[in-house]
């Protein structure tokens, strides 16, 4: 289970876990977002590569209107697959405290 | 000790399947910490079967608790042979625009286990993946291997 609030003006706050079978209603959250956009990761649970594609859509749909995607108070094991992924050279990521 | 459950080969089985590991964990006594990883490459195991297999029939996951770790077979029958530990290279360094998400999972199962190793069996059109994932950091590039034999 995911849910998402926020956006605009506030960081998206995502909590739960983002596997394949939320990744169609992350994206549409996404999708009617514009600039940069933030993303609170601090209840996030878990994170697929399914996860990973819509981070990358939506990025790259932001980078195309001057915006980006940014994360933060990611965990451990977000850390890792980002890492792995090679998505923290494209994604501004910041570590949880 | 070992359990094992089937599985429709549908994407909103994940749930279920979350659910059957978290409790085989529990009831062997295997290490949580490890459970996060584990539940990302069985995701990304089903789910490739659930997007290209060809078959009906319901995909078997079997946990066994090992020293230090776990051990998971998820068995494919009605397959064809897809040898997930020789899936094409992703280029991790290309800038955004020209990245695609497609076989990122498949990437990532290397980086996240200790071992994995395909078989598959062309008399029983069946395919089978075991994967090994035994301490909190794995080594950077896990050992792979294939080989045909029964399932």
């Amino acid at each position: 289970m995911l849910t998402m609030e926020g956006g605009g003006e506030t960081p998206v706050m995502l909590s739960g876990r983002l596997d394949a079978t939320q990744a169609a209603s992350a994206q549409s959250y996404l999708d009617r977002l514009q600039g940069v956009v933030t993303l609170d990761c601090s209840d996030l649970q878990y994170l697929s590569s399914a996860g990973l594609g819509v981070f990358l859509k939506t990025h790259k749909r932001l980078l195309a209107g001057g915006g980006r995607l940014r994360l933060t108070a990611v965990n451990r094991h977000l850390q890792d697959i980002f890492s792995y992924s090679g998505f923290d050279q494209i994604l501004e990521i910041e570590p949880a405290r | 000790m070992s359990e094992s459950a089937s599985f429709a080969r549908r994407i909103d089985a994940l749930a279920e399947i979350v659910a059957f590991t978290a409790a085989a964990f529990e009831r062997q006594g295997i290490a949580a910490a490890l459970r996060t990883e584990v539940d990302f490459v069985i995701e990304e195991l089903f789910t490739n079967i659930v997007k290209y297999g060809r078959g009906e029939a319901p995909v078997t996951i079997e946990i066994a608790a090992i020293p230090e770790g776990v051990e998971v077979t998820l068995t494919e029958p009605d397959a064809d042979r897809f040898d997930v530990t020789r899936a094409p290279p992703v280029d991790i360094t290309l800038p955004a625009i020209q990245r695609q998400p497609g076989g990122l999972g498949l990437h990532l199962i290397a980086r996240l286990v200790d071992s994995v190793q395909y078989a598959y069996s062309e008399e029983e059109r069946c395919g089978r993946v075991v994967f090994r994932r035994t301490r909190a950091d794995p080594s950077p590039d896990a050992t792979a291997a294939s080989e045909d034999e029964r399932c």
